[in-house]
Parts: structure tokens; C-alpha cells; sequence
């Protein structure tokens, strides 16, 4: 591939903190409505979210358009100002439109 | 004691959220500075952190949504559609998207039907570009 792109490992492991984190607050949750609970680590891996690779490349793929597109867009701004370096008032104007966009 | 416990977990997250920060800025350095090059364009570094935080929260972001996707859908793993159904803002990245995913599963060992129609589709498009190379 030409492309550099983002590690599908990064990713997922960036993922998995977002999980682990969303799981133990439903654990909080559910343990403050039943007294009795077994033990939050059994519980938490087996409903923890999980991702198989090819949707881990295609997210990958979604990043690196995200972090392009961004550049591309500052840098069409820069341009026409006669500009030979991206600042942050190039970033700023094509900021809603990606955001709308992703 | 409960909330010491609290406390000790967080800062565990906190140094780990760090630390795949600092990972993915790398990443987003390396990409950003390729496609900047590709415009003849130079970034100012604070606005390269910009951009990597701002993909780092998107990507945070985007592990919600495929996880309410996939519970949605009554699965606990998510697959490359619900990565394809987080893009339904932009058309044409969605399009984009499949398109990837479509190379990606075309790659995989799969049915015999599938290996078919990727070889038929090979081979046209190795028949056309003999033909242009001829004339």
C-alpha cells in the first residue's frame, strides 16, 4: 500500500478503552440496583464489545480520510491566501463543514 | 475506601488514555505532513495537535457509536457495517467506505462464487490494459 494509514492495534486498543470504560459504568449501575453480585470482572468480559479486523481497517481507513480530508481542506484555504504554511485560521473555517461531514 | 479505589482506577485510565494518545499522534503526524506534502504544504505544529486530538476524540467518538450499533443490531462484535453506517453524513464517504470494504472481503479466502467474479473482473481488467498497452 502507498498509503500510510492508522495501527489497526492503536485503534482497537483505543476502542476497548472506550468499552471497558462504558461497561464498568452499566457494572456501577447494575450493582447499586442488586446487592448480591457474583464478582464485576466475570460479568464485564463477558458482555464487553469486541471487533472483528476488517471493520478495524475499514475504521483505519475512516481516520486517515478524517485527518486527510482535514489537511486537504485547510490546506485549499491556505493556498488561495497565497500561503505557504497551514495555520490555525485555515483550520478554523473548514472546522463545521468536516464536522458536519464525519 | 471505595472511592480511593475510585480514584486509583481513573488515574489508571487516565494514564492510559496518555499514553494511546501519544501513540496516535505519531500516526496522525505521519499521515497529515504525506497529504500537506501532497499540497505543497507546510502545518504549523499546533495546529498538527489539533488535528491529532481531534481524531483522537472522533475515534473515542466512533467506538460509542459502533458499540450502540452493534448492540442495536443484537450483536456484542462489531463488523464493517456498522463502520460503514457511522459514515451515513457524507454519501460520498460512505460510498468510499464500502468500496474499501468491498476490497478488503474481494482479498479473503471465501465461496467459490465470490473467488469467480473477482478473477472474471481481474481478468477484464487485465485484457484492457494489454489492449492499450498494444495500441
Amino acid at each position: 500500500m502507498e498509503e500510510n494509514t492508522f495501527d489497526p492495534e492503536l485503534i482497537r486498543a483505543i476502542f476497548r478503552l472506550v468499552w471497558e470504560k462504558r461497561g464498568a459504568e452499566r457494572e456501577k449501575n447494575q450493582h447499586s440496583e442488586n446487592e448480591a453480585e457474583a464478582g464485576p470482572s466475570t460479568t464485564k468480559r463477558s458482555r464487553l464489545t469486541t471487533v472483528n479486523m476488517n471493520a478495524l481497517k475499514v475504521s483505519c481507513e475512516l481516520l486517515r480520510v478524517l485527518v486527510a480530508e482535514a489537511i486537504q481542506r485547510a490546506a485549499a484555504i491556505a493556498e488561495a491566501e497565497g500561503s505557504l504554511k497551514i495555520e490555525a485560521t485555515h483550520l478554523e473555517r473548514i472546522l463545521p463543514q468536516l464536522l458536519l461531514d464525519f | 475506601m471505595a472511592s480511593d479505589v475510585e480514584r486509583g482506577e481513573e488515574e489508571e485510565e487516565e494514564s492510559a488514555s496518555e499514553e494511546l494518545r501519544d501513540r496516535f499522534r505519531l500516526c496522525t503526524i505521519s499521515i497529515a505532513e504525506t497529504e500537506a506534502k501532497r499540497n505543497g504544504m507546510e502545518i504549523s505544529q499546533p495546529i498538527m495537535a489539533c488535528v491529532s486530538d481531534l481524531a483522537f476524540k472522533y475515534a473515542k467518538q466512533l467506538a460509542k457509536d459502533l458499540e450502540l450499533f452493534a448492540q442495536h443490531a443484537g450483536r456484542k462484535s462489531v463488523n464493517m457495517e456498522d463502520v460503514i453506517l457511522s459514515a451515513h453524513r457524507n454519501d460520498h464517504l460512505s460510498a468510499s467506505l464500502r468500496s474499501f470494504s468491498n476490497d478488503l472481503k474481494a482479498k479473503e479466502p471465501q465461496s467459490d462464487r465470490k473467488r469467480k467474479k473477482v478473477t472474471k473482473k481481474e481478468d477484464k481488467a487485465a485484457k484492457e490494459v494489454l489492449h492499450i498497452a498494444d495500441s
